[in-house]
């Protein structure tokens, strides 16, 4: 898979000794066992596209499998149709896109990085992809967009793909979460009023905006707010507002602070209209905020396509973690076609060196990262939280859940194949000081104090 | 007599009484025909149903009984045998004057070229004296225009029959005059079989052959056919300087004012009278009918007739 | 009454635009205050919070500046998402007038047949009279579910909201035609079709008018909020994009294309409605 490395990229190492991951000893060994890989998803894939035309219907599908288990449903179905003849005709067409042309939707805020800088610093089209950058005016036209598949792929909220598929607040549709965008990058904002009120505790009766009800922002201000002892649902009001919105809320009083993603914290802080009370970083230090996202049928139905895409988000969204290129990226989306915010807002951002509205200028350059890998046990963590606030109701199969939305493994695979170090799995989480043990999340659920059902 | 070219035969109209009470009966047993050629004037107090009968005759109201047959043929529903002049001219207000004319005639002959259908349009419009005035908007135009280019329309179409809705009642007198001298003209030169309602008893007298007096409704039925004797070649200047014109207009003025209302159930003239052969009078002639003195009192009651003409629907 | 002075309401116009753009002048204006913060921390925040106070409303002049900016160049096309205010004007006539157009095609017919039949009328009204009060915008929930395509959920939006004054005027205007003209046309013997076209269209032309005319009015005004609910392209994404930038100067002047447009398809339509009025 070197040949996809692109050889004009100053950023590429063409030669080196051993191989690009480093488990093999030369770097033809490494292609082999990448090829073998390949060669064995491209099975899955057929095996996958022939399971689908014979059962239309997942329900079905799986009801089948369970019925009669794999080994017997691969052969009952090869007697049906030549598996083996179809995987190698497929094999012969491997890596040709199914589609170019692609729409993919963002809402204008720096969690969308990768996706929007991909657009002008020209990932998308280094694989190959003609991709058209939609602006996008909120969370919920979002999801409909994609659900409509005006969109091929788009910028979610991190528990939007598990909501959509859950099935909570609409129909269960199976979507998939192959990469987070950003970790960090949001921060609670307080009106300039409140500039003495620093203490959680004199918040009670405070009016909060949220950009949705499923988004790590609500569930963020409400674990911070019940951590000091405000119970979210009944000693302040929490508000689902679309981040332009936002600043204009709170310069007319409307509410009193937000937990925002940015620009909006550093664009009421350039208003002069808020202060930043809080970086998100300083609840969850790498906590997940957006992703991209896509329809499991748009990953099943154009796998080359899929991996093409996601290897320019991933490709993206390693350049964006680089401090050095920050500034030149915060140039390139700053611009009216993509965040339509002074390039200056966007900077202080990027760069974590920024004014806190209240007369220091402060620097914390991991103030917004970029780590694309989507561990099982963030959507765990969601999952919790979507439970502990009663959003999922009845028994939830955390793990399982987890891992049909949040696609590590592909993930894993591709950055593997893009050279990229590869993601601990067993990173701790820890929320204000508290460790999540993602094997638990019944438990972690109820060590909680404040919670509703 | 030989059947005559329109013929109607116990025409009755009656509406459906409040529940439980009998039916409101305008008119019934309306018997009476017209010869090909001939002019008929139906005369009458507002309320007797003279509009409904000619809306009967062009087929655009139903009888509740009785039947019309013309030229041997049973009215039913409207055609373009019967022209209707209407009261109230009724000009389609978008069009001009000649594109008025025009959709007559397209309906009419509707394999002409546009060519043909504008120079017939014309023809008529000369006829009635708008020769100038084919642009002119409908708005544009005076009430006697107007009504001008309705009668022009009716004509243009050459029907069998033409039914005039007391055509000048909404004109001023000397409009009224001039317009009547047109008409007269026009159908004395094309023999047009024609039958109005009227107010006016003059007009009456000048422009029919015969004038159909209806009795006051409810239960309307023809009381009297007079026969108007004087010569066809009439005009207005000089129609009542013939002897006959003052007995004529007698007989129906005084029909109007005082014998209109004899005919209710229960009256001693109802009683003699039998309405499927109402008497033909003749009262032009010496002793052609029985002429009641004009009294003090009815050269008044002749004025007060006259707005009674404007307020008739 | 005619006036006399035919120049004393323009000028009266005038005078009222002075006083306003006076009045707001005064209203914004801010003398230059001295930086309460160090310079490396105003360079970060917008002039009004370097001097502790909140970004204000802006001047006319900030205003007739962005205006000749547009002006100056109104269809660029800097990508999906930046594009010229003309670009984004046209984009939201052209889905007024699909939807407009569409409404019309549905609602004369039908508003024809209603008038015509009192039974359908009276078959039809309580629907009319429920949905014609919902505003359109309620529908876009609905129809992007359902159509699962925003553009032409928007256009449905235009169509629905313009659908029911048209209909309700064709209705009123086909069932008040004088019975005169349609007498004129049976005795005439004019076929039904004719009859439709040549005497009840023209006759109830004006009050059709009367409608669409209501309609585009309101089709102008929805348009703006049904872009700015789904994005994408139109004059009420651009005052979208530009609340997101918080670039009230931006959003002034669309406000100003949007009244003149609004006002042009006004006119365009009393226009067309003087040209099938006719007077009696």
């Amino acid at each position: 898979m070197s040949a996809f490395r692109n050889p004009f990229d100053h950023r590429v190492r063409l030669h080196r000794s051993g191989c690009a991951c480093g488990r093999h000893a030369s770097q033809a060994e490494h292609d082999h066992a990448e090829a073998l890989e390949a060669r064995q998803l491209q099975d899955r894939v057929v095996e996958g596209a022939v399971m689908r035309a014979l059962f239309p219907q997942d329900e079905m599908r799986r009801g089948f499998l369970r019925a009669v288990g794999a080994g017997t449903a691969l052969a009952a179905v090869s007697t049906l149709f030549p598996l083996g003849l179809a995987k190698e005709a497929f094999a012969q067409g491997a890596g040709a896109l199914e589609k170019t042309k692609l729409k993919v939707g963002f809402i204008p805020i720096t969690c969308a990085t990768p996706i929007i800088m991909a657009h002008p610093l020209g990932f998308y089209s280094k694989y190959g992809l003609d991709v058209e950058v939609v602006k996008t005016a909120g969370w919920a036209v979002i999801r409909d967009k994609a659900l409509a598949k005006e969109y091929d792929a788009a910028h979610m909220l991190s528990p939007m793909p598990l909501a959509i598929s859950t099935g909570t607040g609409s129909n269960p549709i199976p979507w998939t979460a192959p990469a987070v965008e950003n970790i960090n990058g949001q921060a609670i904002t307080l009106a300039m009023k409140h500039k003495d009120k620093r203490d959680p505790k004199d918040w009670k009766g405070f009016k909060f905006a949220v950009p949705f009800d499923y988004s790590m922002h609500n569930y963020l201000l409400r674990y911070y707010l019940a951590e000091h002892g405000l119970d979210p649902d009944r000693d302040v009001q929490i508000r689902s507002v679309p981040p332009p919105e936002m600043v204009a809320n709170l310069r007319a009083d409307n509410i009193d602070g937000f937990l925002a993603p940015d620009p909006v914290n550093q664009r009421a802080v350039y208003d002069g209209v808020g202060f930043i009370h809080l970086l998100s970083k300083e609840i969850w230090d790498g906590h997940p905020c957006c992703v991209f996202s896509a329809s499991k049928e748009f990953v099943a139905q154009n796998p080359n396509t899929y991996h093409a895409l996601l290897k320019s988000i991933l490709d993206a969204t390693a350049y964006a973690r680089k401090a050095e290129n920050r500034k030149e990226i915060a140039a390139a989306i700053a611009p009216a076609n993509y965040l339509n915010q002074p390039v200056t807002v966007v900077e202080q951002v990027l760069t974590g060196t920024y004014a806190d509205g209240l007369g220091n200028v402060k620097k914390d350059p991991n103030r917004i990262d970029f780590d694309p890998f989507p561990y099982d046990s963030f959507a765990v963590w969601i999952l919790t939280q979507m439970k502990r606030w009663g959003q999922l109701k009845g028994e939830v199969d955390y793990a399982k859940v987890a891992k049909e939305v949040f696609l590590a493994t592909d993930a894993a695979r591709l950055m593997k194949e893009l050279g990229m170090p590869a993601a601990d799995p067993a990173r701790p989480i820890v929320v204000m000081g508290k460790t999540f043990d993602p094997k638990q999340p019944a438990a972690y659920v109820d060590s909680f104090a404040i919670k509703r059902g | 007599m030989t059947q005559p070219f329109l013929k109607v035969e116990a025409l009755a109209k009656r509406y459906p009484g409040p529940a439980g009470k009998p039916a409101n009966t305008v008119f019934e047993n309306i018997h009476f025909g017209i010869a090909k050629g001939e002019f008929a004037c139906i005369v009458g107090h507002s309320g007797c149903g003279k509009t409904t009968i000619l809306n009967v005759l062009a087929g655009l109201d139903e009888a509740s009984e009785g039947v019309v047959i013309m030229d041997g043929r049973e009215v039913r529903g409207p055609s373009l045998d019967r022209g209707v002049v209407f009261q109230g001219h009724a000009l389609l207000p978008w069009l001009s004057t000649l594109k008025n004319v025009e959709f007559g005639v397209r309906s009419r002959w509707p394999q002409w070229t546009p060519k043909q259908i504008e120079a017939h349009s014309i023809r008529y419009l000369e006829m009635v004296g708008l020769g100038h005035a084919l642009h002119k908007k409908p708005a544009e135009l005076s009430g006697g225009m107007k009504q001008r280019v309705g009668i022009a329309r009716a004509f243009a179409i050459q029907p069998k029959m033409l039914l005039l809705d007391e055509p000048f009642g909404a004109l001023d007198a000397l409009t009224r005059g001039t317009i009547q001298d047109e008409l007269l003209a026009i159908v004395q030169a094309t023999h047009q079989t024609v039958f109005m309602i009227t107010h006016d008893v003059d007009e009456a007298i000048l422009l029919a052959d015969k004038v159909l007096l209806m009795s006051n409704g409810p239960h309307a039925r023809i009381a009297e056919i007079v026969d108007i004797t004087m010569p066809r070649d009439r005009s207005r200047a000089t129609i009542h300087h013939d002897p006959q014109y003052y007995r004529i207009r007698n007989h129906l003025v005084d029909f109007l004012v005082n014998r209109s209302r004899d005919y209710a159930a229960g009256e001693p003239a109802a009683a003699a009278h039998d309405p499927r052969n109402p008497p033909l009078v003749r009262p032009g002639l010496e002793g052609g009918a029985e002429v009641l003195p004009l009294s003090a009192g009815t050269a008044a009651a002749v004025s007060l007739l006259k707005p009674l003409s404007s307020a008739s629907a | 009454m005619k006036s006399a002075r035919p120049w004393l309401a323009p000028l009266l116009s005038a005078l009222f635009l002075a006083l306003l753009v006076g009045v707001w002048y005064l209203a914004t204006y801010q003398p230059a205050a001295e930086a309460t913060v160090d310079s490396e921390y105003a360079a970060l925040v917008g002039q009004a919070a370097s001097t502790g106070a909140k970004s204000a409303m802006p001047t006319p002049g900030e205003v007739g500046a962005k205006l000749w900016e547009h002006l100056s160049d109104p269809f660029y096309d800097r990508g999906t998402n930046d594009k010229g205010i003309g670009i984004q004007l046209l984009y939201s006539i052209g889905r007024v007038l699909l939807g407009f157009g569409l409404a019309a095609l549905v609602a004369i017919p039908l508003g024809f047949v209603i008038g015509m039949s009192p039974l359908i009328y009276k078959a039809l009204d309580p629907f009319i009279q429920v949905l014609k009060p919902v505003s359109p915008l309620a529908w876009m929930p609905l129809a992007l579910y359902t159509i699962k395509d925003s553009g032409i959920s928007a256009i449905f939006v235009i169509f629905i909201c313009s659908l029911w004054p048209m209909l309700v005027n064709t209705a009123f205007g086909v069932a008040g035609v004088r019975r005169d003209w349609l007498n004129v046309a049976r005795t005439l013997e004019v076929s039904r079709l004719r009859t439709a076209f040549q005497v009840i269209l023209p006759a109830a032309a004006p009050t059709i008018m009367t409608g669409m005319r209501i309609s585009i009015g309101i089709a102008w005004l929805v348009i703006v909020a049904a872009e700015m609910l789904v994005g994408g392209t139109g004059i009420g994404y651009f005052v979208w994009n530009e609340w997101n930038n918080l670039s009230i100067a931006n959003i002034i002047s669309a406000i100003l294309f949007i009244g003149l447009i609004g006002m042009a398809l006004d006119t365009l339509l009393a226009r067309l409605a003087r040209a099938v009025t006719y007077r009696e």
